[in-house]
Order: C-alpha cells, then structure tokens, then sequence
C-alpha cells in the first residue's frame, strides 16, 4: 500500500530504489580490465591502497565507493519508512556519488597509470561496471530528484554551465600563467603571475597593445555616438513622417542589405586611397558611420509602437517636427537608445574584415581585432599565446561588465527585434 | 501661354520657375547645381562614360626614347580606375538629375502656389522648415550621402566586376582588362570545370552550415530558456549570466581562443589524451569532416545564449492560463510544448530565424576565425578549403589571389540567394498578416 508523504512525488519512487540498487550492484562488476584481468571497484581500491606514491585523484575512486554505499544506505531507510528528509538526504548523496563516478570517467586513466597498475590505460578498458554505474548513478539521481520535487534542470544547467565555462577558465589561466609557450601538457599553470599583462603595456613591447587598446576606444566611442545618432535620426524619419518614396527608401536599403557586407570593400578602400585616408582610423569611423542607417529596423519598430496621438497632440501645441524628436520621442526611447549605442559600441571591438584590410602591415594602426588575430597567427602563437590570452582578458572584461550592466536593455533591443 | 514656355524652360533651365515665382536663391541654387554638373561633364565626366565601354585600351608598355636614349615606361590606362570613375559618374549623374526632377516639380508646386495667390516660401523659410515640415531633409541627408558614397557606389562598382575579366592574369596597372558578358556566371555555375567544381560543393556546405548552425542555436537555445525559466530552478539569473558571458566576450576573441584550443596541440586534444579518451590527437579543424562538425558546434556554443535570451523574453508572452487549462486535460510537459511552446514560438519567431538563416550563410566571423576555411584541398579550385562558405571564399578570392571578377560574381549569387529566402519570409508574413494570429 503506497502511502502519500508531503513534499514528495511518490509515483518516482519504484524507479529510483531500482535504479539505485542497480548502481549499487555495479560496484560489484568489473570497474577496469586491466591486460585482461578484469578488477572491480573494491579489488582496485585494495590494490591502490598497496601501492606506493599513487594519485591524489585516489580518493575519488574511494569516494565513490562510499558514497554510492551510502545512498544505497539511504535506498533501504527509505523503503523500510519514508520522509521528506530522509529523501533529501539521499538526494544529497545521490548527487555526490553522481559527481564522483562521472569525475572518474577523466582520471581514470591517471589514477591507474601513476599507481604503475597498466601503461597506455584507454577509457574503453573500463569494465561493465564502470558504465553502468555511470548510467544508473545519473537515472537514479534523476528520480531522485523527481521524487524530492527538484527540478531535474540542474543537472542539464550544471553540465552545460561547466562546458560553456571551460574556454573561458582556459582564456584567464593562460593569461595568468608564468610558463611561457602555445603547448602545454596540462590545464592548470604551474606558476601564477602578472607579468603577461604588465609585457603588454612595456614600453620597448613588440606589441604596442596600449596604442591597440586605445585605437579602438577610440573608434568604438566615435562609432557609437555618430552611429546612434544616424540610427536614431533615420528611424525617427522613416517612423514619424510619411513622405513620397519612403517606402521606396526602405526597400533600397533592405535590398543593398542582402548583399554580403563586405563586398564592397575593396572598392572603398580605393576611393578612401584616392581621397588619402587609407590607414586612418578617421576611415574607420567615417565608413562605420557611412552604413549604419541599414541598421534602423530595431528602433523604427520601437518608436512605431509610440502612439501618433503624442506627436499629434504636441503639433497642435505649436511644437516642430524637431522638437517632437529631441524633447518627446527621444526620452521615451531610452531604452532602445542604451540598446543602439552598446551594439554599436561592441561591434567596434570585434570588427576584423574590415580594419584588416585598411591597415595593411600598418601595426601602430591595427585595432585590437586585428592586432589579436595577428598574434595568432602560426609563426607567432607560439612565442605570444600568453600574451594574446592577457590580451583577450584585457578586451573581455570592461565589455563583460558593460554588457551584464546593460544586458535589460540589450533583451529589450533583441525581442524587440524579434517581433518588429 | 507665355507661363508654359517657362514650364517647359525649366526643364532645360531648373530652377527657372522658382525664379519666376520669388524663389530666387532657391532657384539660383538649382541653376548653379546645373551648371556644376555640365562643366563637371564637359571636363572629365563624358570622358569618364565614354572610357567604360571600352574598360582602356592603351596596353602600358615600354617605348624607346630616342632623345635620351633609354627604354622608357609609358603610362597605359588602367581598367581599374576606369571603372571606378566611370561609376562615379554614373552616381553623380543619377543624384543630379534626380535633384533636377525635383527642382521641376519644386518650380511647378512655386508656379501654382503663386497661381493660386499664396505666398511661397523664401529662402530662410525654407531653411526653417527643415525642422519641421521638411525634416526629413535635415535628419536623412547625412544617412543618404554616406550610404551613397560608401555602400551604393561600391556596391556598383563591384557589380559591374562580375562581367568583367577582372583576374589575377588581368591586374591593372600592368594589363588591360574587359567587359566579358555573363561568362563567369557560366564559369561558376557551370560543370565539369575546376572553378564549378569548387563552387558547387562550396555552395551546399553554405547551405548545410546555415541551417545546421540556424536550428542547432534555435532549439538548443530555446530548451536552454525553458529550464532555466521552468519552475523550482532557484538562481535564474545566476544561470543566466553564465551563458552571457560567452555572449559577452567579442566574438572574434572566443572564436581565436577556441580555435587554439582545437589544434593538434591545443589543450582540447591535451585533455583527452590525459582522460584517456585517446591515444592520438584527433583532427578537430584538420580532417574536412571533423573540421565541419567542429564549426557547428562552436558556433553551438556561441550561439544557443543569444537565442536563450531572445526566446526567454517571448517565453514570458505565452498566457499562462494556457499550461494551466493544460495541465488540468493532463498534459505532460512533452505534449505542452509540442503543442502550445513550440506552435507560439515558431509562430513569433519564423521572420527572425529566416533573417538568422540568412545571416548565417554570411558568417564569415565564425568561418574565418575559427578555421579560416581549412582544411585545404586539391579538389577546390585554389585557396578555398572544406569548411570554406561563399563569403569566406570570397573573401579569400579578392584578398590571396585577386580575382575580383569571381568575388563579385559569388556576391551576387549570395544576394539572389538571400533574397530568395527573404522573399520566402515576405510572403509568410505577409499571409500571416491577414489572419487573426496565434490565438
């Protein structure tokens, strides 16, 4: 007879002592085969603990014994009474034991090779055991938490979150390492230091990073001014007056827009070449400028939804189509401006086809876009790895900040782009 | 009848009837542009028209000079500044004798205005209305002169290149080169030879990549929304800002980092050698197949964030009321999103991914920064690699091996294909217009 408890989901519960029993019985099974010779968890364990100047990475193949036998422990209690506490118990121990097996599907390998059991350890030489305590270590987790009434997205969140870290953990642990060099054979630096960004900014550095930084600051504020102004003012027009060949205008601009971007570019590159003002960042910011109109959809769909009446009402109020603009429509938009001049800010940080190509072998000129994937390249990787990575923190981390600051206005700017 | 010759006058003579009417400095403003624009014509402009048909003809070369004695260079015309300013003239003609079919209506609004008996506008009037009435004057000029001179007149200037020969056998100054017909579309387009042999499968990749990267993101972003913004998930924005952070970082720095880390040596291939996934480096971005699904994911990861933010802001949209009477039926929670998440998202959302499936046939950040096209191979006409998109490839074409002529043509493929799609979506939301939408 199945009695209800507070706080659980009782239906789960069948599936998750099943699964849990199952795990535990896989302790049992070949963890390893080791040139033949297969070895389960407590064999292995008894094996590690003979032997001399093994990994640190020991205790978690103890680890996982205990715990696995602990919330097997917990499986029992709570057949013979359950309760909301026992259960969250188990759920803790459960998660634990989860973590340990799955953290020894990584060191396996390591842990086995430094205890000199087998050379050459592949993951394929681990036992039946192994995989299907990994399998049901997961599922009985998974009812776990369905039974405790946790939302099983933690698990898929915690996976995800680990991977989509990872390369960023890499970025800030090359940026700090002490040794110098492209290839190393592990994840984390032996020394720590600060002496990659300090190089950065040396004053007899081959990599005038500094010039670089400030390059781009340069272009992203110039950019982001001229080009939300332009944004603005277009979309206002094209938004709040009705005039003959705007629908026209709009098409145009729809139409040079389905043509790759950067096509053009050559042939602006002469004509900036004829008028002199090749390898300058004026050109940059003059060609930036010069586009950003096709940009316009994102705000002219926000100020539609600003009703006719408002302009209306000031127009009877003896208000000019420019002080409409400046003094009404402009502080109701504050957040498709925010939106606009972050866009356009970010995009001067990471433009490359572009910059490129205006600078040429130019390197007091170079943007940091252009000047990092310079240093990456393969004659130079090896002797500047360290020294980009600092680089890239450099880049990263005022837009980082800028961007979780602003982030509201930037999902704001997005869905609004969506529906617009 | 003496106020028709002057209609017809002015024409010839723009402004002629602002004049007439008490514009004066309007219409001296229109006679002067005039003027301008046939001195402009007469010194280089019909020239300029006149040495487009012929793209030059004058072969730079060597010529002995017999006063000095020596074997001398002679200047040949080069093709390519006769394009270009042959599509300047052709611009600046365009914009002014637009501005001269405005002048003639402007003049004719003067006439029957002045007709009429009302007062017509002077000068500084003018000049005030354009904050007002004529605003748009004031708030697009700026946009449209710098669309003109950057982005139109380019634009031109390398559509033009598509029926040129313009090639790496044909650079400017030291050879000529010529107007060729739509030949290399039959080059391109064609089969059997190594550049058609090159494109066509260049072209499917492009096409396999944009919907592969497209739907990857769209789903992958949209499940990530769900969970993190389903019930009895403590720490939203916690989560959140984890997966912004990729967002966060200029793509171009993500995009060198990872691809350093995919490298035989990067530490990707470090790692699983230690785990013991593997005895050998596996070929990440070096083997074509492998390189292919690399860049997917890659762009996986950078993608699925953007949409989880796009989607979580509609996610909020869909009327709860809607899960709850649901959920009373017994629906579980596959059968609510197959029925109520996935038809209101898709619905919202079909312009969005159309543009998105677009802008990923021109990825050329994700493409170029991560493997820059490679691997090579002999198959492909030379530069372009496996991983090589049509962007990429141009791209590769104008800045390796000079071909401007195939450059423009692949553009101009890339723009009849996106405006196939764009159409598509036209269409659809022009038919979902009609309808009383989701409900």
């Amino acid at each position: 007879m199945k009695k209800a408890v507070i706080g659980l989901n009782i239906k789960y519960f069948t599936r998750a002592v099943v699964f849990g029993i199952l795990q535990f019985i896989c302790l049992f099974l070949p963890y390893v085969n080791i040139e033949g010779s297969k070895h389960n968890f407590f064999h292995m364990t008894s094996m590690l603990i003979h032997t001399e100047g093994g990994s640190k990475l020991n205790v978690v193949v103890y680890g996982t014994i205990v715990f696995t036998i602990l919330s097997f422990g917990f499986v029992v209690v709570n057949l013979i009474s359950k309760s909301k506490v026992k259960v969250q118990i188990w759920q803790c121990l459960q998660a634990i034991n989860t973590v340990a097996i799955t953290v020894l599907l990584f060191s396996t390998k390591t842990i086995v090779e430094k205890a000199g059991l087998a050379r050459g350890f592949l993951n394929k030489d681990l036992g039946l055991g192994y995989y299907g305590g990994f399998i049901f270590a997961f599922l009985t987790l998974i009812f776990v938490m369905k039974l405790n009434e946790t939302n099983t997205g933690y698990i898929v969140l915690t996976i995800m979150g680990i991977i989509w870290m990872f390369p960023i953990l890499w970025i800030l642990l090359t940026a700090l390492r002490a040794e110098q060099g492209y290839y190393v054979g592990y994840f984390f630096p032996k020394g720590l230091t600060l002496s990659n960004f300090t190089k950065l900014f040396a004053k007899d550095s081959v990599i005038p990073f500094g010039k670089w930084w400030v390059n781009t600051f340069i272009v992203a504020i110039c950019g982001c001014v001229l080009n939300t102004l332009i944004i603005l003012a277009t979309s206002f027009t094209l938004s709040r007056t009705r005039f003959a060949g705007r629908k026209a205008f709009m098409n145009v601009l729809m139409i040079i827009g389905l043509f790759p971007g950067f096509m053009s570019l050559i042939a602006v590159y002469n004509i900036l070449k004829g008028i002199g003002l090749n390898q300058s960042l004026v050109a940059l910011i003059i060609v930036s400028a010069a586009g950003a109109a096709m940009g316009y959809h994102v705000s002219k769909g926000f100020f539609d939804t600003i009703p006719r009446a408002v302009d209306e009402a000031a127009i009877i109020d003896g208000a000019s189509r420019l002080q409409i603009f400046t003094h009404i429509t402009l502080p109701l938009s504050k957040s498709i401006i925010v939106y606009t001049a972050l866009v356009n800010f970010l995009a001067a940080w990471s433009d490359y086809i572009f910059p490129s190509m205006l600078f040429g072998d130019k390197q007091s000129s170079y943007t940091v876009a252009v000047g990092l994937y310079w240093l990456t390249d393969f004659r130079r990787i090896d002797r500047y790895y360290t020294q980009f990575a600092a680089g890239a923190v450099i880049v990263a981390i005022p837009i980082v900040i800028l961007f979780i600051w602003l982030q509201k206005f930037y999902v704001e700017g997005l869905s609004g782009s969506v529906k617009g | 009848m003496i106020k028709d010759i002057y209609t017809k006058l002015s024409y010839v003579v723009w402004g002629l009837l602002n004049i007439i009417h008490g514009q004066i400095v309007k219409g001296l403003i229109f006679l002067s542009l005039e003027i301008s624009y046939i001195l402009f014509m007469i010194i280089s402009g019909a020239r300029n028209l006149a040495q487009l048909i012929t793209l030059g003809d004058k072969l730079q070369g060597m010529n002995f000079n017999e006063e000095i004695g020596i074997y001398e260079m002679t200047a040949g015309d080069n093709s390519m500044l006769i394009l270009l300013y042959g599509v300047i003239t052709i611009v600046i003609s365009c914009v002014v004798i637009s501005i001269g079919l405005f002048s003639v209506s402007s003049g004719k609004a003067a006439r029957d205005r002045a007709l009429a008996g009302k007062h017509n506008n002077n000068f500084l009037e003018d000049v005030r209305s354009l904050s007002n009435n004529n605003i748009r004057f004031l708030l697009l000029s700026v946009p449209v002169v710098g669309l003109i001179v950057f982005t139109v007149m380019p634009l031109l200037y390398m559509i033009l290149m598509a029926f040129t020969n313009y090639d790496q056998n044909h650079q400017p100054p030291g050879n000529l080169f010529d107007w060729v017909g739509i030949k290399n579309f039959i080059t391109l387009l064609s089969t059997g030879d190594r550049l058609a042999s090159t494109f066509w499968p260049v072209l499917g990749w492009t096409l396999v990549w944009g919907f592969a990267a497209t739907f990857t993101c769209y789903f992958g972003g949209m499940i990530l929304a769900m969970i993190i913004n389903s019930k009895g998930i403590r720490f939203k924005k916690f989560w959140r800002t984890i997966f912004v952070f990729t967002m966060a970082i200029p793509g171009f720095i993500s995009l060198r980092v990872v691809a350093t880390m995919l490298g035989e040596k990067g530490i990707f291939n470090v790692l699983l050698q230690q785990w013991g996934f593997t005895n050998a480096a596996l070929p990440f971005l070096s083997n074509a197949t492998w390189a292919r699904f690399s860049v997917i994911i890659v762009n996986f990861w950078i993608g699925v964030p953007v949409t989880m933010l796009m989607v979580s802001g509609i996610l909020m949209n869909i009327p709860g009321e809607l899960y709850e009477a649901a959920r009373i039926d017994g629906a579980g929670p596959v059968t609510m999103f197959r029925k109520i998440t996935f038809p209101y998202m898709w619905f919202v959302t079909t312009p969005y991914l159309i543009s998105n499936l677009i802008s990923n046939f021109n990825n050329f950040n994700t493409i170029y920064f991560l493997t820059a096209g490679e691997p090579h191979t002999l198959d492909y006409y030379k530069g372009a690699g496996k991983t090589d998109l049509l962007v990429t490839w141009l791209y590769k074409l104008t800045k390796d091996s000079n071909d401007f002529n195939l450059a423009a043509t692949i553009g101009i493929i890339i723009f009849v294909i996106s405006a196939i799609f764009t159409l598509i979506s036209f269409s659809r939301s022009n038919s979902l217009k009609n309808e009383e939408g989701f409900s």
